[in-house]
């Protein structure tokens, strides 16, 4: 009956009610920062005067014909540049190098029988589950510890370090559904490891692989708690960028800075989705 | 051909080197440094940041409340964030769970295309920035903010209600970035459910409450209970949303984190604190894997 | 000069809960030049970690496995002059056809103009020329076996090893493999080194059997020794149905033996390798046992037994006679038409007569 009764018209109603409230919980506050990055009111975003673009086109150096802009409340268009370049640059890195790190990982676990797997399982994914503070607070204690002076480059450590695990989760997921056959046939018709690897392997897992460097990539640039303990002064990020200015105040620029933050996301997002279904 | 290595040596070469990047930046960037921190939790602090080799319990002494010398009154004022913290991260836990059990059956019920935009649209938000999120509720909540100017224009009140600075704004900040997390294992469950048991259960007479909570429940509590444990977490350890969403009136153990290390450069308390939470984060990590590794050696997947 | 032989390999693997379980006990083989070799034996009984070892996918605890003398110790799998068709065929999915085959030749870095010329003629071999451009998801079961065929013999192994290859294969397509399996190999001239646990298609194919079980070789032979012969209990249980006796050799006239058995019975049996005193197992398969006596000279022995079940199985009815002590003989006796008024029904007294040559002595274990 219970099924009946899920099936009925009266639960179907109510359910895809409940999904409409909670897609709207979701989705709507991030859709109120949409409309307000469009509203020219300078002083109090929540009263709508007139539709702009102009919040978007001081990002990039544009001028405004709004009379009650104020200059003096906008970041320079090249400050913006230079924290985007940086996060970028960040990622890029600690995406590269933590894809290897983390696929390497994943061969070893899913090819290999070793004493205390169990106990490294747990390890690998220990990043993922420890707080972001305290990692944060144990990569400024070695960086400080070590002598490190605080940069883009201790950033990018500190990042690879948590992505590797992140990159294992997919890749070993990928890894789990190949057929382990395929690599004795090609040891078995002359094939060292090596090219085993480039010539069977990883093409089986490439969908994981990219999926994990996505993954990766956009976690990196929207890192905000671990880089906001082991950036330096003159490495910023742009997440940390939109944090010094909420600090400082909230100004209708930042809406239109978190558009086109949110828009990059859910676009590198959805290129992961693409490539994760099409399976090959 | 004289190759004296067996097929055994060979692979455990391989394993080594594959083994050895992850393991070694572990060490050295997360390992050691949180050993590091233990031994400093029981350091004394020096007087322009640093540390004093000395052994000094008072770190953990003050967050307990002890005073430190004869001026100090007997002041828990750093426990009672900390429980503060437990609370809030509790009520965390609370309400993603009521927000995402009934959004699991929703999805669980969809078919095809529906169900995986419906997966893609509620896992999306997890990309946007943190501070994003965060950003929009402060744009609802404030006094200036979205809520209060609709309240205000539609005559409902006349001076703007205080929704922000409370453990409430913290708490749905907190909801707000924590669901992707509750959603998911609920959902996997939830997915895995055998409708034959609920099927089994009507045909032994229970009516729909009884099997709710007779059979559908207790099914999906090993989804609920992961999804409580990865949103738990986060949420006690967490500094950036009553940073701003709590501003200075509501402060969790994060927040005292950061002014430990940051600020008054008192590391070994801020150690301590850490330390703290770690604990409580092993606490529930070694509870869910045993909790895990029970499930598996009885058969249930 | 022998071939490919091993000598006395062991191979155990640790289980979880921390016991020890023995995949090869002191096996020794040796493997013919230009042979067609069977490994049979049931599941789990080792026949396939021999495979695995001599392909080098594993190594063994101990033992040799040398080919031509040479020992194969330390050779990793990619450098032995073996190739292996696996029971999933294991074709690489993201290339086609003509890439699988040639993929060894690929690895080895063979000019193209070559290359392309062998993977033609190993397609050719099995049946399967203009196919170079598909892809492995687009072959049946059948095709597919054929490319991970001519993917291994285009590289012109010293022995192709395959394991279980037919078994994914349905009744009739398995039967036709069979045959051309058997005459590839016959026209190729490549050892071949065969696992399976379908002792009719090992019957078929082999020049030599070694049946295999619990980690050992029970014996290595041609099918009709293995059928006519049976070195022991679980071959001539394995190999065909048997009805095996126990008993003690109580008389013995020439190469006639008299046999009592366990139920008193007094049965007669030929064989010059035991004496008066000897203990031992009679095996009569079902076909020797008939319904009435022949008539060739030699006299018959007898057993009688009360029908207990009668089977029919289109061609043989086959019925279990209960011969006493809980002891039941299984007797094929040939159906043709216009049988009907002679069927035998489930209670009858029968005698059932064989001769004596027909019966096969093993030593019994245990004295």
């Amino acid at each position: 009956m219970f099924d009946r009764i899920l099936n009925s018209k009266i639960w179907g109603f109510f359910f895809k009610g409940y999904g409409f409230l909670f897609l709207g919980f979701l989705y709507l506050p991030l859709g109120l920062i949409f409309v307000y990055s469009f509203n020219a009111n300078s002083i109090n975003m929540a009263v709508w005067t007139e539709f702009t673009f102009d919040w978007y086109l001081t990002i990039f150096g544009g001028a405004s014909s709004q009379s009650s802009f104020d200059a003096a409340f906008t970041e320079s268009p090249e400050r913006i540049f230079e924290v985007v370049k940086h996060s970028v640059i960040v990622a890029l890195s600690a995406s590269t190098v933590s894809t290897v790190i983390g696929t390497a990982t994943a061969l070893a676990l899913a090819r290999y029988k070793f004493v205390g797997k169990r106990f490294y399982q747990a390890l690998l994914v220990l990043p993922m589950i420890v707080p972001d503070i305290v990692l944060g607070i144990a990569l400024l204690i070695f960086f400080v510890g070590a002598g490190f002076k605080l940069s883009l480059l201790t950033i990018i450590i500190g990042h690879t370090t948590f992505l590797s695990s992140y990159v294992f989760v997919v890749v070993s997921a990928r890894l789990a559904g190949m057929d382990t056959s395929l690599e004795q046939a090609s040891a078995d018709l002359g094939a060292g490891p090596i090219t085993t690897f480039r010539r069977v392997t990883l093409p089986q897992i490439m969908p994981g692989v990219v999926g994990g460097f996505l993954l990766a990539f956009i976690i990196s640039l929207d890192d905000v708690v671990i880089t906001y303990f082991i950036a330096g002064v003159g490495a910023q990020t742009l997440p940390l960028f939109i944090l010094a200015m909420m600090r400082r105040g909230l100004r209708p620029q930042i809406n239109a800075l978190a558009v086109l933050l949110l828009l990059f996301s859910f676009a590198v997002a959805a290129i992961g989705l693409y490539l994760r279904s099409r399976k090959s | 051909m004289a190759i004296s290595d067996t097929v055994l040596k060979r692979k455990r070469r391989t394993l080594i080197m594959l083994l050895a990047p992850f393991t070694i930046m572990l060490s050295v960037f997360f390992l050691i440094p949180l050993g590091i921190m233990m031994v400093y939790s029981f350091l004394e602090p020096g007087l322009y940041g640093g540390v004093e080799w000395n052994w000094y319990p008072y770190n953990y002494g003050r967050i307990i409340g002890w005073p430190l010398n004869d001026y100090e009154e007997f002041e828990p004022i750093y426990l009672k964030i900390f429980l503060n913290s437990v609370q809030i991260a509790l009520m965390t836990v609370i309400g993603t769970f009521l927000l995402c059990y009934p959004a699991a059956f929703w999805v669980s019920r969809m078919k095809g295309a529906k169900k995986n935009l419906a997966l893609f649209l509620i896992t999306l938000p997890f990309f946007a920035n943190l501070l994003v999120r965060i950003y929009a509720w402060l744009l609802l909540l404030r006094p200036t903010g979205f809520f209060n100017t609709v309240l205000q224009s539609a005559g409902l009140i006349i001076e703007p209600l205080d929704l922000l600075f409370t453990n409430f704004s913290v708490i749905i900040g907190m909801v707000y970035i924590l669901t992707p997390f509750m959603f998911l294992p609920i959902y996997a469950n939830v997915e895995k459910l055998d409708y034959s048991m609920v099927r089994a259960s009507q045909d032994l007479g229970a009516n729909p409450l009884q099997t709710f909570r007779r059979v559908i429940l207790p099914l999906t509590a090993p989804g609920i209970i992961g999804g409580s444990v990865i949103v738990f977490i986060p949420a006690l350890g967490n500094f950036i949303v009553p940073s701003f969403l709590g501003g200075s009136k509501v402060q969790m153990t994060g927040n005292l984190i950061e002014r430990s290390f940051l600020q008054s450069r008192d590391w070994p308390f801020g150690a301590a604190l850490a330390l703290l939470i770690m604990a409580s984060v092993v606490v529930l990590v070694v509870f869910q894997l045993s909790r895990q590794a029970k499930a598996e050696a009885r058969g249930v997947s | 000069m022998s071939f490919l032989k091993i000598t006395s390999a062991q191979k155990a693997y640790k289980t979880p809960e921390g016991g020890l379980i023995h995949a090869l006990d002191d096996v020794s083989l040796n493997v013919r030049n230009n042979e067609f070799l069977t490994l049979l034996g049931p599941s789990g009984c080792g026949k396939t970690t021999l495979l695995k070892c001599i392909a080098g996918f594993e190594d063994i605890d101990a033992g040799e496995i040398t080919l031509e003398e040479k020992s194969l110790k330390g050779v990793p799998a990619h450098r032995r002059p073996f190739n292996t068709v696996f029971q999933n065929y294991a074709l690489f999915p993201h290339l086609n056809i003509s890439d699988n085959v040639g993929y060894g030749l690929d690895v080895a870095r063979v000019s193209r103009k070559e290359r392309n010329h062998r993977v033609d003629e190993a397609l050719e071999l099995v049946g399967l020329t203009g196919f170079g451009s598909r892809e492995p998801s687009q072959l049946s079961g059948g095709q597919q076996q054929r490319v991970a065929l001519a993917r291994s013999l285009v590289l012109k192994p010293r022995v192709l090893l395959l394991d279980e290859p037919l078994s994914a294969l349905d009744r009739k397509m398995r039967e036709t493999m069979q045959i051309e399996l058997k005459n590839l190999q016959h026209s190729v001239g490549i050892t071949f080194v065969f696992v399976t646990h379908d002792q009719e298609e090992a019957l078929a194919m082999s020049d030599r059997i070694a049946v295999v079980a619990h980690g050992k070789v029970q014996q290595l032979a041609t099918p009709t020794e293995i059928y006519d012969e049976p070195a022991n209990e679980f071959v001539a249980n394995f190999v065909g149905t048997s009805n095996i006796f126990s008993g003690k050799v109580v008389a013995k006239e020439g190469q006639i033996l008299t046999i009592e058995t366990a139920n008193q019975r007094q049965v007669l049996a030929s064989s010059d390798r035991f004496d008066k005193g000897d203990h031992v197992e009679l095996v009569l398969r079902p076909e020797h046992l008939k319904m009435s006596p022949g008539g060739n000279g030699v006299p018959d022995s007898c057993i009688e037994g009360t029908v207990v079940a009668e089977i029919f199985v289109g061609s043989e009815m086959h019925l279990h006679v209960d011969v006493g002590r809980g002891r039941t003989a299984i007797v094929h006796h040939r159906h043709n038409r216009g049988d009907e008024g002679e069927r035998i029904e489930t209670g009858t007294d029968v005698k059932l007569y064989y001769s004596p040559n027909a019966a096969h002595l093993i030593k019994a274990v245990g004295g």
